[in-house]
């Protein structure tokens, strides 16, 4: 043999034991890592204020988790802004699980990048996605899938609440308005159906959409008084919240026309309105930092006051209760682990400021109450809140597990 | 909706005040830029922003005197000064160097600028929405043709025609207005005759950013103030200016009272799509008169 092919032999096989040595010597102790969890919402423009107020829930809840640990180790977050659009949601969420190896991921506002997430990033990457804001039925519905979860309430809880509340009432000729995208379609379908199987004299006389964020409401509502409806459903997001609230004052329509709005009783939307919010206006919505007042909940609003100096809101609580059941996931799963972390998670009970709280297995969403009230001026809080409240439990208002199975094609 | 019930002449006359006392609102505005592009000949994108902390800067002066009518006429007066002294620090301090440079230059500055302002503005007043109250008297609504108007958007028509009034005596009857529209059509000239002609634009552009900032003053008692506000008008603000004839004020009149009564009317005849009808009429436009409604500065 010639000389070099003998020093090639010898370079293969010492680099045969390396990687034997490698492979079968055990290097030093792993150290546990964090459990990582990516957060995408919105920080910028006007649904930013609700990105901020979840994030800070999941905070506080952060604060108190961390004390105590879990798996031996801490949860750690990291935020990425997605400036409610959903191509840069979906870059977002894919940085965060290739690049940042989250093992969670959290968000979003914006029900149309929840549901781009949840479809290219949870479902092809195999990585647990909690829906926290977006209000989409679709996300736990139709769409719904093994890797993603919601926290919040959705469409479907809302507009069964709209339908229970408007069927006792006795308006025939119905106007339907909204922001136009799928959160506003979506709730006034929502809406429409359950009132209409509930009542099924209610007519739909006429319908308008506006562009989310539309400034200037006013002629939309003067073309709907003059049409004159019995009674008005509206279908705002975050955008126009305060928008169609302050023309609802504005052009007097409140003290006319009998309106319901899904979340017209957030208190975000109501306390910077102050004297300026119309009264008399039906709304519902999942939390209120003032009822029930419970000592659970009494006690949640006063650490959140006295962190962040304002009270929870409604992405608040779903911030906060995505945190305990993160933390109470991994600690029953044992390890961090992606799939044993998604079993551990299905069914799961969480105490919370709201009572105890069910993830239900079936289409991986929180049963939620939903309150319904009407809007009044209060002297103790200095603004409208929400009186004369109904409560009604997430047993009467969720889809049914047959329901959620039909919808998803099973 | 039948589209019988759409003809009723309440619904009609009410529907077209309300686009009127929109229109207001679009003309102040879009007379700032427009001005400035008739003096200037440069289209300031960062407008919009301006529009928006005229908002911002009424909500801060009314709120200083806790939402009262006081607070209310003093954010009038004063918000749009704020915008001014604003636009006055930029234009001094980095817009006039770049006079002589290529046209694209000065429209990528004010780019640059809208990008920087309105960051500015979410690290002064924060994320969250604002909102003020107009003065008691003016809340509530009035019957006018059996519907509701209400009673603010009827002070708007009467403060546009006004601000429309005063523009036109400044441009036609004072000695800096006249300067002003002599330099729009030939600034050489004017540079010729012994005129500071930096010191002209430098008014111009004061003169109507103030014009956006009392457009932001006056709308902030019935919109939600948000962060979103400047990329909201700018859009607009460009048709307007385009369909009325480019650095025209009555062009600018004209081009609101299009757009606003457009989309009040669409409102009413076809309310799922009204989003598309002032659109539709600025296409309709451009394709008959390309250049504009009426005469264009340049």
């Amino acid at each position: 043999m010639k000389k070099n092919s003998i020093w090639s032999i010898i370079i293969a096989v010492l680099v045969i034991i390396v990687a034997l040595v490698i492979h079968y010597v055990p290097g030093p102790p792993k150290i546990v890592r964090a459990i990582k969890v990516g957060i995408i919402d919105c920080y910028s423009g006007p649904p930013a204020v609700y990105g901020k107020d979840a994030l800070n829930g999941f905070k506080l809840a952060l604060d108190e988790i961390n004390k105590e640990g879990v798996l031996g180790t801490k949860i750690e977050f990291t935020t990425r802004d997605t400036k409610f659009k959903v191509d840069i949601a979906l870059n977002m969420a894919k940085e965060l699980v290739m690049r940042e190896n989250v093992d969670v991921l959290v968000g979003t506002i914006n029900s149309g990048a929840a549901l781009a997430v949840s479809d290219a990033v949870a479902k092809k990457e195999k990585v647990p996605f909690m829906v926290w804001i977006s209000k989409s039925e679709r996300i736990t519905g139709e769409k719904g899938h093994r890797y993603v979860f919601s926290t919040g309430e959705n469409t479907y809880l809302a507009g069964k609440a709209a339908g229970v509340a408007l069927s006792k009432k006795p308006y025939i000729k119905y106007w339907v308005g909204g922001d136009d995208y799928s959160y506003g379609h979506d709730i006034a379908n929502a809406a429409w159906r359950n009132l209409k199987a509930l009542k099924p004299d209610v007519e739909m006389i006429g319908k308008s959409w506006w562009k989310p964020g539309e400034p200037d409401l006013v002629p939309y509502l003067t073309a709907i008084m003059s049409a004159k409806p019995d009674a008005v459903i509206f279908c705002t997001g975050g955008a126009s919240m305060t928008n169609i609230m302050k023309a609802v004052k504005a052009t007097g329509m409140s003290e006319k026309v009998p309106i319901w709005i899904h979340t017209a009783t957030d208190h975000a939307v109501l306390k910077p309105l102050g004297p300026e919010a119309p009264e008399g206006v039906m709304g519902t919505i999942d939390y209120h930092f003032y009822y029930p007042e419970t000592a659970a909940n009494k006690e949640f609003v006063k650490k959140f006051e006295s962190a962040y100096g304002n009270p929870p809101g409604f992405p608040a609580f779903h911030g906060y209760i995505t945190a305990k059941f993160i933390a109470k996931a991994f600690d029953k799963a044992g390890s961090i682990d992606k799939e044993k972390f998604i079993d551990a998670l299905e069914g799961m009970k969480i105490a919370s400021p709201a009572g105890e709280l069910e993830m239900r297995a079936c289409d991986h969403q929180v049963t939620l109450p939903m309150y319904l009230g009407v809007t009044k001026m209060s002297a103790k809080y200095g603004c409208v809140i929400s009186t004369d409240i109904i409560t009604l439990t997430g047993d009467e208002v969720m889809p049914t597990c047959d329901e959620i199975r039909k919808a998803r094609g099973k | 909706m039948d589209i019988g019930q759409a003809f009723t002449f309440s619904a009609l006359a009410s529907q077209f005040l309300v686009g009127l006392s929109r229109a207001m609102i679009l003309f102040i505005v879009c007379s700032g830029m427009s001005f400035v592009l008739g003096v200037l000949r440069v289209p300031n994108v960062a407008h919009g922003s301006l529009y928006m902390i005229g908002a911002f800067s009424a909500f801060s002066i009314a709120s200083l005197f806790g939402g009262s009518p006081t607070g209310f006429w003093l954010a009038l007066i004063f918000a749009p000064l704020v915008v001014a002294l604003v636009s006055l620090i930029a234009e001094r301090a980095l817009f006039c160097h770049l006079y002589e440079r290529e046209h694209l230059m000065l429209l990528l500055f004010t780019f640059a600028l809208m990008l920087i302002l309105g960051d500015l503005v979410k690290l002064t007043w924060g994320a969250e929405y604002r909102s003020i109250m107009a003065p008691p008297f003016f809340r509530g609504s009035i019957p006018i043709f059996g519907s509701a108007f209400p009673r603010y958007n009827l002070f708007l028509l009467i403060i546009g025609p006004l601000v429309a009034i005063s523009l036109w005596l400044f441009t036609n009857k004072t000695k800096i207005g006249k300067i002003s529209r002599a330099a729009a059509v030939d600034r050489e000239m004017v540079g010729a005759v012994g005129i500071n002609v930096s010191w002209v634009f430098a008014a111009a552009f004061v003169i109507g950013c103030y014009l956006a900032g009392l457009g932001g003053a006056l709308v902030a008692p019935t919109v939600s103030i948000t962060i979103g506000m400047d990329h909201g008008i700018i859009i607009e603000a460009f048709l307007i200016v385009t369909i009325g004839g480019l650095g025209n004020m009555w062009g600018a009149l004209v081009g609101s009272l299009i757009f606003g009564l457009t989309q009040a009317f669409g409102v009413l005849f076809w309310p799922q799509f009204a989003i598309v009808f002032p659109y539709a009429a600025v296409v309709i436009i451009l394709i008959w008169r390309p250049t504009g409604m009426l005469k264009s500065v340049w």
